[in-house]
Order: C-alpha cells, then sequence, then structure tokens
C-alpha cells in the first residue's frame, strides 16, 4: 500500500520551502508533487517521497499539519497515448479521481499516474474487477 | 428649516428644566422595573433627590451586561399588555439585547426619527429608499417609521440585491437613500458595470449614512460618485436605533437630541465625568421612554461634544464621530460584533482550535471581516474538499451569529497568537478620523 504526504500550506511567501528543508534536513529524497491552492488563501502540497513514514513524523514535528494519504499507482508506458490507454480502463472501472499526478520511472519506456480517490477500499475493488492493480511500494518510491 | 422649532431651538436653561423633569419621570417610571425597583430600594434613590440635572451622577451606571442578566423582562416598566413590539440584537451567544417599546415610544421614536431627516434637509417631497434590514434590526422599521412620519414616498426597500435597489431608484425616482457608507460604494460599481452614471441617471440627491465608522474622506468619495449630499446619523438599538443623533445640513458633528436623551461623557476608567469637548465614553438616559427607560447606559461608544453653538440655530448639543470603543466590539458593515460572538461559533466546531484572530480590512472599497482560524492538526488527512466544507461551514456559522459574512481563512497550527494573557484578537485595518473643525 503506498503513501504520499499531505501538508497544509498558507499561500505565504516561504512556506513552501519550509517543507522542502525539512525534507532536505532528513535526508528525504522527492520523486512527484503537487501543489493546490484555493482562492481561500490556503492549499494542499501532495509529495510523493522515498520515506513517506519518516517525512511525515519530520514535518509534523516541525509544526506543520502533514498527513498519510493512501494512493494507488498504476503503470504505463512512457509513450503518446500511455496515459489515455490506463485512463481509459480506469474510466471503465468506474474510477474518479480527487487528485492525480505521474512519474516517470524509465525515459520513452515506463511510467507512474498516481491518483487520489475519494474512497480508497472502493476504488481497489473497482479495479480488481477488470484485473488491475496497483504497483507495490517499491516500485512507487524507488528508482 | 425645523421639524419642531420649539424643542430643536430651545434655550439651554429650559433645556435643563425641560431635561429635570423628564429625568424624574423617567426615574418614576423606571422604578416600576424589577431591575431598577430592587437597585435604586437598596441604594435608597428616589425622583425627589434629584434637585438638578447633574444630580444623575450619584445613581449608578446600568450595562449591556445588566440588559443581559436580566433577560427577558427585568427592565420592563409596564405591563405586558401594554407592549406592541422589541427589537433584539442578534446572535445566539449569551443573551441578546431587547429593547420594548409601548405605543408611546414607537410614537416617539418615530417623531425623533422624521426630526432628524428634517434637520439632514429631507422633505415630504423626496421619494426615500431604506436601504437597510428590516425585522428585528431597528434600521429598517426605525428609518420607516421616520420616513412616513415626515410623509416622503417612502420605498421599505431592504438590504441588498443592488440591480433591484437601482431598479426601484429608476423606475420611482428616488432622491433620497440611507445605506451603510460600505454598501454604496459597491453600489456604485453595479451603476458602472451597467453602463450607468447615478448623477445623470438618477434624482438622488441626499444620502443619509451611519451605523457603522467611516472617514470624512470616505464620506466626500460617496458624495461625488453620486452627485449627492450624504449625512451622518448616530444610533444604538438601546436607544431605540436610528434617530439619536444626525447631522444637520451643515455637516458639522451630529445634533444629539437632549429633550429625549440625557448625555453625559465619562472617563471609562474612573467613570468621572471629562472636561467640556474631550473624548470619552458616552453614556445615556433615555428621557422619554415609558416601556423600558435606560438610566445612565453605558454605550461603549468614545465620542465627544463638540464645544460651541452650531450655526444651524439648533441648540442640542452636538456628537463628534465615533472614534472608537471602551469595549471590544466592533462595527462591520453595519453589524455589532463582539469577539466572544465569533469564539463561541468556533468551541462548537471540533475541527478547528480556540484561537482565532478577525482583521477588519477595506477591501475594494468594502470593509470585510477576515477570520483566521487554525485546522487542528489531527484532523488534517490532506483531503481538500473536506478542508473546503469545513471552511463554508464555518462561514456559514459565523454569518448566523454575527448576520454578515466573514472571508474565513484556514491557517497553519501555530500561526496564531495563543489566548493566553490579553491576547489580540481584532486587527483593524481601516482608518477613521474624528470632524475636524
Amino acid at each position: 500500500m503506498a503513501y504520499q504526504v499531505s501538508i497544509f500550506l498558507e499561500n505565504k511567501t516561504g512556506h513552501f520551502e519550509r517543507v522542502t528543508r525539512v525534507l532536505k534536513d532528513n535526508g528525504i529524497n522527492i520523486r512527484s508533487m503537487t501543489l493546490t491552492h484555493t482562492v481561500s488563501g490556503w492549499g494542499i502540497l501532495n509529495l510523493l517521497v522515498d520515506q513517506p513514514e519518516k517525512a511525515n513524523q519530520a514535518l509534523q514535528e516541525s509544526g506543520l499539519s502533514s498527513a498519510l494519504r493512501r494512493i494507488l499507482a498504476f503503470g504505463m508506458e512512457d509513450h503518446p497515448g500511455g496515459l489515455d490507454d490506463i485512463l481509459l480502463q480506469l474510466a471503465q472501472a468506474g474510477v474518479n479521481f480527487l487528485n492525480a499526478y505521474g512519474r516517470v520511472l524509465e525515459n520513452g519506456k515506463q511510467a507512474l499516474l498516481i491518483v487520489d480517490v475519494d474512497d480508497y477500499d472502493l476504488a481497489l475493488e473497482q479495479v480488481s474487477k477488470i484485473d488491475l492493480y496497483p504497483l507495490n511500494d517499491e516500485m512507487v518510491y524507488g528508482n | 428649516m425645523y421639524w419642531e422649532r420649539e424643542f430643536e431651538t430651545l434655550e439651554r436653561n429650559k433645556l435643563r428644566s425641560l431635561q429635570l423633569e423628564r429625568l424624574k419621570r423617567t426615574v418614576k417610571q423606571a422604578i416600576q422595573s424589577p431591575f431598577y425597583k430592587e437597585l435604586y430600594q437598596r441604594k435608597r434613590i428616589s425622583a425627589d433627590r434629584l434637585k438638578h440635572v447633574e444630580a444623575i451622577r450619584e445613581l449608578p451606571f446600568t450595562t449591556k451586561q445588566d440588559l443581559r442578566e436580566h433577560f427577558p423582562y427585568g427592565f420592563l416598566s409596564l405591563p405586558k399588555r401594554d407592549i406592541i413590539r422589541l427589537h433584539s440584537s442578534s446572535g445566539t451567544t449569551g443573551n441578546p439585547t431587547v429593547i420594548f417599546h409601548n405605543r408611546h415610544d414607537i410614537s416617539s421614536w418615530a417623531n425623533l426619527m422624521a426630526r432628524s431627516l428634517y434637520c439632514a434637509g429631507v422633505r415630504d417631497t423626496d421619494v426615500f429608499q431604506n436601504i437597510c434590514g428590516y425585522g428585528l434590526f431597528t434600521g429598517g422599521l426605525g428609518f420607516q417609521y421616520g420616513i412616513e412620519r415626515l410623509g416622503c414616498l417612502s420605498i421599505p426597500a431592504g438590504a441588498g440585491n443592488s440591480l433591484r435597489q437601482i431598479k426601484l431608484m429608476q423606475d420611482y425616482g428616488t432622491t433620497a437613500i440611507h445605506a451603510i457608507p460600505s454598501y454604496l460604494g459597491r453600489l456604485y460599481e453595479v451603476f458602472q458595470a451597467e453602463g450607468l452614471d447615478p448623477r445623470k441617471d438618477t434624482d438622488l440627491r441626499l444620502f443619509v449614512i451611519g451605523a457603522e465608522p467611516h472617514t470624512e474622506e470616505q464620506r466626500q468619495r460617496i458624495e461625488d460618485m453620486f452627485g449627492v449630499k450624504a449625512y451622518n446619523s448616530f444610533g444604538l438599538s438601546e436607544m431605540n436605533g436610528p434617530g439619536v443623533a444626525f447631522e444637520c445640513t451643515l455637516q458639522a458633528g451630529l445634533h444629539i437630541w437632549e429633550d429625549a436623551f440625557l448625555i453625559e461623557i465619562i472617563d471609562p476608567e474612573t467613570l468621572e465625568p471629562v472636561p467640556d469637548g474631550e473624548f470619552g465614553e458616552l453614556v445615556m438616559t433615555t428621557l422619554d421612554r415609558e416601556a423600558m427607560p435606560l438610566i445612565r447606559y453605558r454605550t461603549r461608544d468614545i465620542t465627544r461634544i463638540i464645544p460651541g453653538v452650531c450655526a444651524c440655530g439648533r441648540t442640542h448639543a452636538r456628537l463628534d464621530r465615533i472614534t472608537g470603543r471602551s469595549d471590544d466590539m466592533f462595527i462591520v458593515k453595519g453589524c455589532n460584533v463582539f469577539p466572544m460572538q465569533i469564539e463561541g461559533v468556533l468551541l462548537k466546531i471540533p475541527e478547528v482550535g480556540a484561537d482565532y484572530l478577525i482583521t477588519l480590512e477595506r477591501i475594494n472599497g468594502v470593509d470585510e471581516m477576515i477570520v483566521e482560524v487554525e485546522v487542528k492538526k489531527d484532523w488534517f488527512n490532506g483531503d481538500i474538499a473536506r478542508l473546503d466544507r469545513l471552511s463554508k461551514f464555518i462561514t456559514h456559522q459565523i454569518r448566523d451569529e454575527v448576520l454578515t459574512k466573514p472571508i474565513v481563512r484556514l491557517v497553519e497550527p501555530g500561526s496564531i497568537p495563543k489566548s493566553a494573557g490579553k491576547a489580540v484578537r481584532v486587527v483593524d485595518k481601516r482608518v477613521f478620523d474624528s470632524v475636524k473643525l
């Protein structure tokens, strides 16, 4: 089961850097990320890192609102149409996302689609019906 | 020139005699209420002891706290069957402040309101649009009765819906308006968006503004935008509502109707009267109210009496602008807000901490109340939609409590100063001034 680290961030100068400094100090490597902001002056930073538990703990200890959030990661081909192929399957399975982002594993060959869903267990059930299985942690966080 | 020449231009010594006579009557009437009966018996106070108006200083003050503690009928000086209306403050935190009126009170208030409007130059030929909430809030019905007493064609438009307000103005040829100053900036923007110029496309000539602090520059901007004269007004629900003090057409301070209210300016710390012309807290006694007289009521508003006499011929004292409060109440968009009310709302929402910061700021010409709250760390799970729902929920809860919509900002934990000691809860970035004379 793979996790991303989600951090509540005010949209203020220097606040993003406050997060990356904690990660740097703890030797944590970022694999991928998204930053969502709202019109209300705050947003959420989602990080895919090599050591999610350690990152989450370090961020919380530094005083930030941070949480581990289960994600689903699927492999896809790193070529034109690769994302469309996997999205078509997910759509057929009936999976809807809150957020999604990607990561290239090997240039021109393999990539990852990471999706954040409202109901993790339901999504897992939906994809298993079409014989689609999320990747293991090693694949998601590893090199 | 005057609505009631005999009262408005009464010589000061005669006004003083009238006040003494009415003060005695008021004390006699007040003793009919459970609150004053107990208080005055205990302190051996009777109307006969009052030999001159200044003797009022021997009477105890009445506070908002007293009103709340003796809610709802502790201040009622008449049998309930004689009461015909109540007005009440908003909110669900603690007891509201409620004021009762009998037929005489409503009539007397309507007359003061008509006198105030006349003093600002409103005439029975005017078409008067009251852009103000009706209901428990005093600004709606208070103005309504005054406008009718004066004889204008009244349009009880209510608050909000700018397009409809503009349509009413155009359909019926509105010449006079009552609204809070911060709304008028917004209204002007709607005029512009519609490709209209209020100076050319309406018959507007006169505004009555009030119920929220504003600067002289703001007033002048409103006058320029709409091509009107804008007159400042003052009132508070405990003293009926609007119609307490109004500017005359000379715009040189607000005449406070001293035949209806006895005023004192005190030092809020020592509770002693301040020297003439100096700023202090306004303390008021009703002189013409039967259902619910209030004696030495501490308004918490900081102002002063402008020295000298007004060229308009009215002998009643002139109040300066309200420059602040001696408690933590603030006014935004015409709504009175106590930080305790915000705190009360937040305490009932387990997802957020009890620390908060209120910032009052003028954004695009409109006063806004920004409420910053911290989301609890252990509740946060990275779901943006859940946070957004929480933010909206808090916004609605606060709106229901204080009747004005805040801008709620969720902030990182630890970014708000903790409530230890006398923490700053309200930062007012708006700028107000007093009348320069």
